[in-house]
């Protein structure tokens, strides 16, 4: 395989990527997350079966890298506001009580194994570094207004 | 008396110059060929990692700073703004350390692969003193002001930053002549002001 041949098959392949997979996911941060968890952690290799069988092993591997990359400079270049919106709808697609959600995130930090390989030292911290003011938030946001389920469990052991 | 301070000065002058010239390091072809990679890779790291405008327009952003008066706690405010200032402090860091590295190449390797006209070699020295001393003063101004006090100062390196990518860009163009089109185009975008 030439390199012109196999640059045009990993951007068709990104494209099938984008076009089948990445476009139900909403948010940056869905993708990246996403993304990072098709990475072999031990080999740093990306895996996706149906693309590999599209494409091939190979091919499918650099499609997945080039949109981890693309999904992380959309997170790094967006404001303070969009980061913590996008944490938010994530959040709440865990179906995980918020404030649970919140301290895993600011204990185990899966955000730090979510960026690509050869992310710059500078770009990673700045992402990571907004990351945790949008936790901080969050945190304040629903302290100040805590979820519906206590509430109910209180409402039911009052009426028992 | 008027003699006499212009003789002084043209003495301290000369002894400036004697200076520089004892202190000047020997050029020498052994390593030019890894100083001139390195400067390569400098300069690409400045144009597409540390001075894109999109990058460096966040890092002081004044709408996270709204954002974060508005809808958060006085303490999350204040890590917000201690974070910045430490990710500002970095990219200043950083910034400089890629300049020293491009400026090493030139006033120590770069004639052994390009004629550089003695005018080039003094705009060349002076935008790279003017952009250090710039770093400075952002360094300190970040330092004891933080982020969102120094925004003008940052525009202005990154102006002079800029310059100084596209001047040494010209002298490494040799290099990778079909990646030059590509960066100048990379390094417009990036003297963007803040």
């Amino acid at each position: 395989m030439t390199a012109l041949s196999k640059h045009t098959d990993v951007q068709a392949a990104s494209r099938d990527l984008r076009l089948r997979t990445l476009s139900f996911l909403a948010h940056p941060l869905d993708r990246l997350i996403y993304l990072a968890s098709t990475r072999d952690y031990n080999t740093g290799l990306y895996h996706h079966d149906g693309l590999a069988s599209r494409f091939s092993e190979e091919v499918a591997c650099e499609a997945l890298a080039d949109c981890h990359r693309e999904a992380f400079h959309q997170l790094l270049i967006s404001s303070l506001e969009n980061i913590v919106n996008q944490l938010q709808a994530y959040m709440e697609c865990s179906r995980i009580d918020p404030l649970d959600f919140i301290a895993a995130w600011r204990g185990l930090k899966p955000y730090r194994v979510a960026v690509p390989a050869q992310t710059d030292a500078l770009s990673a911290e700045f992402l990571f570094s907004n990351l945790r003011i949008a936790l901080a938030i969050l945190e304040s946001r629903f302290r100040r207004t805590p979820p519906a389920a206590p509430a109910a469990s209180q409402h039911r052991s009052l009426g028992r | 008396m008027t003699s006499l301070i212009l003789y002084c000065a043209i003495g301290a002058g000369l002894l400036v110059l004697l200076l520089l010239a004892v202190l000047r390091r020997p050029s020498r072809p052994e390593g030019s060929a890894e100083a001139l990679l390195e400067a390569r890779h400098a300069l690409r790291t400045l144009q597409l990692g540390l001075l894109p405008q999109e990058l460096v327009g966040r890092f002081f952003a004044r709408d996270d700073l709204e954002y974060v008066v508005a809808h958060a706690p006085k303490a999350t405010e204040q890590l917000f703004l201690e974070e910045r200032k430490q990710i500002v402090l970095a990219w200043v860091n950083q910034v400089r350390q890629q300049f020293i590295s491009l400026q090493d190449f030139h006033f120590g390797h770069s004639r052994h692969f390009i004629h550089v006209s003695l005018a080039s070699e003094i705009t060349l020295a002076w935008e790279f003193a003017a952009l250090r001393t710039v770093c400075l003063v952002l360094y300190l101004l970040v330092y004891f002001r933080g982020a969102y006090g120094a925004q003008q100062t940052a525009g202005k390196m990154v102006g002079i930053a800029a310059r100084v990518c596209a001047l040494s860009e010209k002298s490494l163009a040799f290099l990778t002549p079909a990646e030059s089109h590509a960066l100048t185009d990379n390094s417009a975008r990036g003297s963007a002001p803040v």
